[in-house]
């Protein structure tokens, strides 16, 4: 009974995205989803890695910059549909993953995440100066996808954004569920312990090695996917938007925000972060403002806030960062989740507030 | 020298309690460098299937070292470490665990922020792939221990007796044919110390075979068939608990020799 709640819950969510588009015309709204979509897959995979197994990589961008990278390079040059070229993404994403899993993972702590982050830059420089293949800093840009056939039916010309929403909602579908599996089987309680105490994990027959490599490959592949939807949805990738330092923190931080390793935890963090970051990125928060009247657009401080505000949302970003850690460590999820538990307790234990009866 | 101190199999042989017993664990010239220390020289000893083995000595003695060898958290320097017939030198902490030989941590390591049922589970899991029956044999390890009613609390919330308890339900999970106990009874009250002593021997009733380290030396001598001494390194004596109590250079070791 417990566990049909969610799962009948997760159904109905399910459901209500999938028909979504036939109600939304609005395609701003139908690209907030897709770009919702794509960091949740990324942040469910990332927790995987960082969650579970409790190895805090910071080298994310790796696997989506090689995804994105693989898959793009396929379509414009090799002439390879994007749907056959997803999965030679995330097979690039796995040797990739075991590469950098058995040299990373001798190391552990900060040591580990110091050195995804120098490997997850290893990648970037390699994209920026290898131009025969990546173009190097004047990236790849898309100019026809082709249209996907089956038999001699066109099921979509990807003109519109409603087979991207699709896609992304399917991979976004399958990470959750493969989250939800992995954290109820051997696999996940593995992740777990090792998490808690590698060396406990150890001794009581786990190696450490080959179960922190399985979570990096499980985490990779779906990162890959989610960085061949975002290159072939948005059209352009180059080195400084796939394979950037800030796409590995932003990855980290749809979980710290959220809340790490639950299932539910990056899907409220890309919730939150995504559209807080458009509203920033578009200006979209000064012009409510001035809207409201709390802020003359003819003043010093409204004319501050236009010029600026769209340049503060990695400042805005890192105070909500310090916020979510000194007062929800848990994450967002975890801070409610402790708040709903102990409301009824205090009021259960007398049911006095502080200060009342003096 | 005497003979009791002399590494020699033969000898720890002719002081089994019951005749036709296997040696399951065999040890035999034992050495561990850090630098130029020496935390275990030349030591041998045998310990049998289905005994229970003290092992002693004062501080620094190396009993934890000794430990640390024979479970593959790093390397003897020299000597061989043989169990169950098997050369084990070389192996690592989870292959030697698939085995047969668990150990528990002198400080305790529960995995904090799994339940007490979880941590259980993690090790039952060492012997099945279901998590369902990983969980049934998990909550009858905590029976065993006496921790089945507390199995949904966090493991980071049990006090320190139970948290030595928790350990030895997670060890047993994972179906040992030997067990290695690094000081269970520390920080224990006599209550919970006699409870521990009672588990230990209910351990021998299914046949598992125990290595214990232990600093109560009333708790050790009535645990065990047979107690291995070491002092700075190096085996002093092996014998019966009795055997013990009366050798002269155990007594030096322990309370210094007389002016």
């Amino acid at each position: 009974m417990k566990r049909s709640l969610p799962v009948a819950l997760l159904v109905l969510a399910a459901a209500a995205l999938a028909v979504l588009p036939k109600f939304v015309e609005s395609t701003y709204v139908l690209h907030m989803m897709i770009l919702i979509f794509i960091n949740v897959i990324v942040g469910s995979s990332w927790n995987i890695l960082g969650g579970y197994t409790g190895q805090y990589s910071v080298g994310h961008a790796a696997y989506f910059g090689v995804g994105a990278y693989t898959t793009m390079i396929l379509m414009q040059f090799k002439h390879v549909a994007p749907w056959w070229g997803v999965w030679a993404g995330t097979g690039v994403a796995v040797i990739t993953a075991l590469v950098i899993g058995s040299i990373c993972f001798r190391l552990r702590g900060p040591y580990f995440v110091l050195a995804s982050i120098a490997v997850a830059e290893i990648f970037r420089v390699c994209a920026l100066n290898l131009k025969d293949l990546t173009n190097g800093a004047e990236g790849i840009l898309v100019t026809d996808i082709p249209p996907l056939m089956i038999g001699k039916t066109q099921i979509t010309d990807w003109v519109s954004k409603v087979p991207f929403y699709y896609t992304g909602l399917s991979f976004m579908v399958l990470i959750i569920a493969v989250s939800a599996l992995v954290r109820r089987s051997k696999l996940g309680y593995y992740f777990q312990a090792i998490r808690e105490d590698q060396d406990a994990a150890h001794s009581l027959g786990i190696n450490p090695t080959i179960y922190k490599n399985t979570a990096l490959v499980i985490s990779a592949v779906f990162t890959s996917l989610a960085g061949s939807l975002y290159g072939v949805y948005v059209g352009f990738i180059d080195p400084s938007t796939v394979l950037a330092l800030d796409l590995s923190v932003q990855i980290v931080m749809i979980c710290i925000i959220g809340g790490i390793g639950t299932i539910s935890g990056p899907v409220v963090g890309a919730a939150l972060l995504v559209p807080l970051s458009e509203a920033l990125r578009s200006n979209a928060i000064t012009d409510a403002l001035i809207k409201a009247g709390l802020v003359n657009a003819e003043s010093k401080v409204g004319g501050f806030l236009k010029e600026n505000l769209a340049h503060a949302h990695v400042l805005i970003y890192g105070i909500l960062v310090v916020v979510v850690i000194l007062f929800m460590p848990e994450g967002v999820l975890g801070f409610f989740r402790k708040f709903s538990a102990l409301a009824p307790r205090q009021r259960g234990e007398g049911g006095r507030r502080p200060g009342e009866g003096r | 020298m005497t003979a009791e101190s002399r590494p020699s199999s033969g000898a720890s042989r002719h002081l089994l309690p019951a005749s036709g017993a296997k040696a399951l664990l065999q040890i035999r010239h034992v050495s561990k460098f850090f630098g130029g220390l020496a935390a275990n020289s030349d030591v041998s000893f045998d310990v049998n299937e289905a005994e229970i083995v003290g092992l002693i000595g004062p501080n620094g003695a190396g009993k934890t070292t000794l430990f640390n060898c024979i479970v593959g958290y790093y390397p003897p320097s020299k000597g061989e470490v043989i169990f169950d017939g098997r050369r084990m030198n070389g192996l690592q902490p989870d292959k030697i665990c698939k085995l047969g030989m668990a150990r528990t941590w002198q400080k305790v390591r529960p995995l904090t922020n799994l339940s007490v049922l979880d941590n259980v589970v993690v090790g039952a899991l060492r012997r099945t792939n279901s998590v369902q029956e990983a969980r049934a044999h998990a909550h009858e390890q905590l029976r065993v221990v006496g921790l089945d009613a507390k199995a949904s609390l966090l493991a980071g919330a049990l006090p320190i007796g139970e948290r030595k308890k928790l350990e030895v339900a997670r060890v047993l999970a994972t179906r040992p044919k030997m067990l290695l106990l690094d000081e269970v009874m520390g920080g224990l009250n006599p209550a919970e110390s006699e409870e521990i002593i009672q588990l230990i021997l209910d351990i021998r009733k299914k046949g598992i075979t125990q290595m214990v380290i232990e600093h109560d030396m009333k708790a050790i001598m009535r645990m065990s068939d047979r107690i291995v001494v070491l002092s700075s390194g190096e085996k002093l004596a092996e014998g019966a608990p009795k055997e013990i109590v009366e050798n002269p250079q155990v007594v030096e070791a322990y309370l210094g020799a007389e002016e």
